[in-house]
């Protein structure tokens, strides 16, 4: 993907007791980014108001009279819009090609770039993994906390996944019957891993 | 009382939008509005005024935020590689561990000292010193509740000891400690006081903390060399009085008062139940791969306590700064002058009147409530009554009237809705003796306005819908005629007629077809002239399901469904003969394949075993055999015809239920909640760590012990968490239609098992208990309450 690295660990620890692991595909700041970033703002705001306004033509279309009242003062966009390239053959899709476009589009444009996940540990209160890929709203977002009355183990596994043998670092939590994966959708590998294993043990 | 209120205002308003078409107006008028161009004034000042805001309000602000702050980056962030190396590398962390719990109001109201200045690190006098009161968890584990301005610690230390600080409580102290698993509360330090003496050892008795204008975070001293590292953790109190509280597990939204086993055996299939041994087996076995779990700390045991005592914090800060504010302001009363009191009663004249009204309504109001009270035990008595014969069955194997019917179905939920209802409220109500920090009702809170708010709109789309039924009682009526005699007269037998001519070119057996359709014909011809006797009674029905709709939109939906399960009684007829034929067919053909095989099926055994056939019975068999063969197709098209009606019916069924499960049981009070104020619906905790850069930056670079400041959040509840009901009942469905088993029942005629009623409905009746409280236990809860007020 753009804008992404391979994963890497950053670890902060403001105390002994208290130590965050993140892993994460974002880029390492730098100057060309510290431009980007605006940038792919600016973009992802202006192609989510395109469909808002593609939407709108195709629901109240401007051609019709009388157009709504409410809507009038959008009407020289619409015909800007409309006088671009692509506009016009966009709106003369049929309904299913049309909206499964949109929705598809207002997908990308919400995508999240980089993927971060961390596993935070604290001495005698617990253990917190979080996840934030996919869209920047919705489901994207997860963050688990297991307190450490709870935590029966951390542990360092291998496992098939896909072609491959992958090392995870697992939670195993009292009276569950599975295993808390940490790192779930980046899956590091085994140096970061058996670190993150080590930093954990010790906190805990 | 006030969210009844709020309730009963809220149905009103929807009824008055409904009744005079309010909407239609309102968007009028905004089009009129936007004709005069007030909207684009307001954006034109709204904008000017953002732009101001983001030219130089927001920068100012940021560049006086940052000054202090922009001191020794440098140095800290070496510093913070340097420990991150020694965790890893180094031994294990030592034990000594403070935690201190940190509510994040205090720093924002106590901090007014001036922002420490960059060049010189000491820290100044402040001019607000407080002392900080909280629960002493455990030596290491301190909570802080308050800060105290304006009295000496020891003072303090004495006035709680002697429970002066508590005196305007409005409810039961010992409740309270109860609650936060504490019986006193405790000295814990003081805030923004004077420096301790360098020589001096941190102390976790007695702590000091400072706060700063320029960070929202504490800074507790304690010097490098004691060996003491520092876990501060920042919450937001939750607001009480709004029922705003933290909890480690997600929220229950279901009523929990089924028996779990019972339930469980019913809903469950066997895959599900040998999956759910084998994990128990499972987490059994992992007990043991564990060699040595060390035992718990307190500290570590706490957190349940810890997260009562953040839910309790608001209130106890209230009592207490409450107080201490009238210990400090203490005075001495003197006696009025006669001047004054003449004053004082000529002013309270017209208050001495109101009291008598309110002596008045006293005296009445026990009158009041018994009389309401016996009314609605008169309803309870009747609704009793109706659910009795409801749940009446023949026998006891039999369906009762409400497993058959969706009206039925419908009258009985509501019924025992009603019924609920009454010991809901005495259950909120009770809610008002006791602090507002107690969450165990807050569930039942939001079901009980769940379910309140549900009827009324249920009764305002059904104001509606009815109005329109009555209004147009004989077009529906026609409308609804013209589609069955469309569909399931005129479509089957004109199916029926392609069928017993050749469909698509298909050979079938002429004599058969005729004979099968003819059957079919004569039935729905039959069936079609009963229907001509009862098309001029049809708008009255109508009319009558529009009546019934002013008791909420489900009731027509539950009469229109049972109305069209009455109306295509034939096509279930039909499907169960031409079921039954085909799956007769399809048994003596499998028999007469195995006696073409010489063999024969034990019965006894289960098995197919061999045997000697005669050549006569061999003979015969084999003609039959074929026979039955060729004449399969011509029943199997049948069956499909009629099977796919079914199917057809049975879908339309299926939503309009669908549509009763969404007036019934739609998590709409939730939903709202989520939207305006995601704390009331709390779905475990989250926490978050702050970066140390900028907590280091914020203090100066005065060396301290290492610290971590997290701050601890509530997460609340996903929509997906809030549907989990819906999520699973579909999950069920799909489960036992999409079964191989089921489709080989369809594929070979036999009766397809219903889906277990309880299964299906058990959704609807999640917010029900279980049992019916009887009369009399009702009438003890009303009156105990009465006699609480």
């Amino acid at each position: 993907m753009f804008f992404t690295a391979p994963p890497r660990l950053q670890i902060r620890t403001p105390s002994p007791t208290t130590i965050e692991f993140t892993v994460t595909t974002s880029l390492p700041p730098s100057l060309p980014l510290f431009i980007l970033r605006p940038l792919l703002s600016t973009l992802r705001l202006l192609s989510l108001t395109t469909l808002t306004l593609l939407l709108l033509t195709r629901l109240f279309p401007p051609s019709e009279s009388p157009p709504l009242p409410l809507l009038s003062f959008l009407t020289p966009v619409l015909a800007l819009l409309s006088s671009l390239p692509i506009i016009p053959q966009a709106l003369a899709l049929p309904f299913y090609q049309f909206y499964p476009t949109l929705l598809l589009a207002t997908y990308v444009s919400l995508y999240r770039v980089s993927t971060q996940e961390s596993l935070l540990v604290m001495k005698q209160l617990g253990v917190q993994t979080s996840t934030t890929a996919g869209t920047l709203w919705g489901q994207g977002r997860k963050t688990r906390f297991i307190p450490t009355a709870n935590v029966r183990d951390v542990v360092l596994l291998e496992g098939f996944w896909g072609w491959q043998v992958r090392y995870y670092v697992a939670v195993v939590v009292e009276g569950e019957g599975k295993l808390v994966v940490v790192f779930p959708t980046l899956l590091p590998r085994r140096e970061t891993c058996e670190i993150v294993w080590r930093g954990a043990r010790k906190c805990l | 009382m006030r969210p009844l209120l709020l309730a009963i205002i809220i149905f009103i308003a929807g009824y008055f939008t409904a009744r005079y078409s309010l909407i239609t107006q309102v968007i009028d008028l905004s089009i009129s509005a936007w004709e005069r161009g007030v909207v684009g004034r307001a954006t034109k000042a709204f904008l000017i005024l953002s732009i101001f805001f983001f030219l130089f309000c927001i920068p100012i602000e940021r560049i006086v935020a940052r000054d202090p702050s922009v001191v020794s980056r440098k140095y800290i962030s070496t510093r913070t590689t340097a420990t991150t190396r020694k965790l890893l590398m180094g031994p294990p962390p030592s034990d000594d561990l403070m935690r201190i719990f940190w509510p994040l109001d205090i720093s924002r109201s106590s901090a007014l000292s001036a922002p420490s200045s960059s060049t010189t690190i000491s820290i100044m006098a402040n001019p607000q010193p407080g002392v900080l009161v909280g629960w002493r968890n455990s030596a290491m584990d301190i909570f802080v509740v308050a800060v105290l301005t304006g009295l000496n610690s020891a003072r303090i230390e004495n006035e709680l000891r002697s429970r002066t600080l508590f005196r305007k409580t409005t409810h039961n102290l010992d409740r309270m400690f109860q609650l936060c698993g504490r019986n006193q509360l405790h000295v814990l330090g003081e805030l923004n006081g004077n420096p301790p003496p360098d020589d001096r050892l941190f102390s976790p008795d007695y702590i000091h903390a400072f706060t700063y204008k320029t960070s929202r975070l504490p800074r507790i001293w304690c010097p490098p060399g004691s060996g003491i590292t520092l876990q501060v953790i920042l919450f937001n109190r939750p607001y009480p009085r709004q029922m705003e509280y933290l909890m480690l597990n997600p929220i229950c939204l279901v009523l929990e008062d089924k028996p779990k086993d019972d339930e469980d055996e019913i809903l469950e299939d066997q895959d599900e139940r040998e999956e759910r041994i084998k994990q128990k087996e499972l987490i059994e076995k992992l007990k043991l791969h564990s060699v040595a779990k060390r035992a718990l700390t307190e500290k570590e045991q706490s957190l349940q306590r810890i997260i009562d005592q953040i839910n309790c914090s608001y209130e106890t800060r209230d009592l207490i700064v409450e107080n201490a504010a009238l210990l400090a302001s203490r005075r001495q009363r003197r006696a009025l002058s006669v001047s004054e009191r003449v004053v004082e009663s000529a002013q309270s004249a017209w208050k001495s009147f109101l009291r008598m009204c309110v002596e008045t309504a006293k005296f009445l109001w026990p009158f009041i409530t018994t009389a309401f009270v016996c009314i609605m035990l008169f309803w309870r008595c009747l609704a009793d009554i109706l659910l009795q014969l409801l749940e009446w069955r023949l026998r006891p194997e039999y369906a009762a009237f409400k497993d058959i019917s969706a009206t039925a179905q419908q009258i009985d939920i509501r019924l025992q809705q009603f019924c609920y209802w009454p010991l809901q409220y005495v259950t909120l109500r009770r809610r008002k003796g006791d602090w507002d920090s107690v969450t165990t009702s807050h569930p039942d809170y939001i079901r009980f306005y769940n379910s309140l708010w549900l009827v009324a709109n249920d009764i305002i789309i059904g104001i509606a819908l009815g109005s329109y039924i009555i209004e147009n009682a004989a077009a529906v009526a026609y409308g609804i005629d013209y589609y069955l005699r469309v569909y399931t007269v005129e479509g089957i037998k004109h199916m029926i007629h392609w069928l017993m001519d050749q469909p698509l070119g298909l050979k079938l057996n002429n004599d058969l077809a005729k004979f099968l359709g003819d059957l079919f014909l004569w039935v729905v011809d039959y069936w079609a002239g009963t229907m001509t006797s009862l098309r001029p009674h049809l708008p009255y029905i109508i009319y009558a399901i529009g009546i019934s709709s002013f008791a909420g939109a489900s009731m027509p939906i539950a009469l229109f469904s049972d109305l069209l399960s009455l109306l295509t009684l034939h096509i279930l007829s039909f499907y169960i003969a031409s079921a039954r034929i085909y799956n007769w067919q399809l048994t003596i053909i499998l028999s007469l394949f195995h006696l073409f095989r010489g063999k024969k099926r034990n019965v006894l055994r289960n098995r197919i075993d061999a045997c000697d056939y005669g050549l006569d019975q061999l003979l015969v068999g084999s003609v039959l055999f074929t026979l039955l063969i060729f004449l399969l197709p011509t029943v199997l098209v049948f069956y499909i015809l009629f099977a796919t009606a079914r199917t057809a019916i049975i879908s339309l069924k299926a939503s309009l239920e669908t549509c009763l499960a969404f007036l019934n049981h739609f998590p709409l009070f939730a939903l709202m909640l989520r939207v305006k104020d995601p704390q009331r619906l709390p779905g475990g905790i989250r926490f978050e760590l702050h970066d140390t850069t900028e907590v280091s930056c914020a203090f100066g670079n005065e060396p301290d012990a290492p610290a971590s400041y997290i701050l601890l959040k509530s997460t609340p509840l996903t929509v997906t968490q809030i549907f989990d009901q819906y999520f699973q009942l579909a999950l069920r469905i799909r489960k036992h239609y999409i079964s191989p088993h089921v489709i080989l029942c369809l594929v070979t005629g036999r009766f397809v098992p219903p889906l277990h009623r309880r299964n299906l409905y058990s959704m609807q009746y999640s917010m029900l208990p279980t049992r019916r409280a009887s009369m009399w236990e009702v009438w003890s809860k009303v009156q105990g309450e009465e006699r609480r007020d």
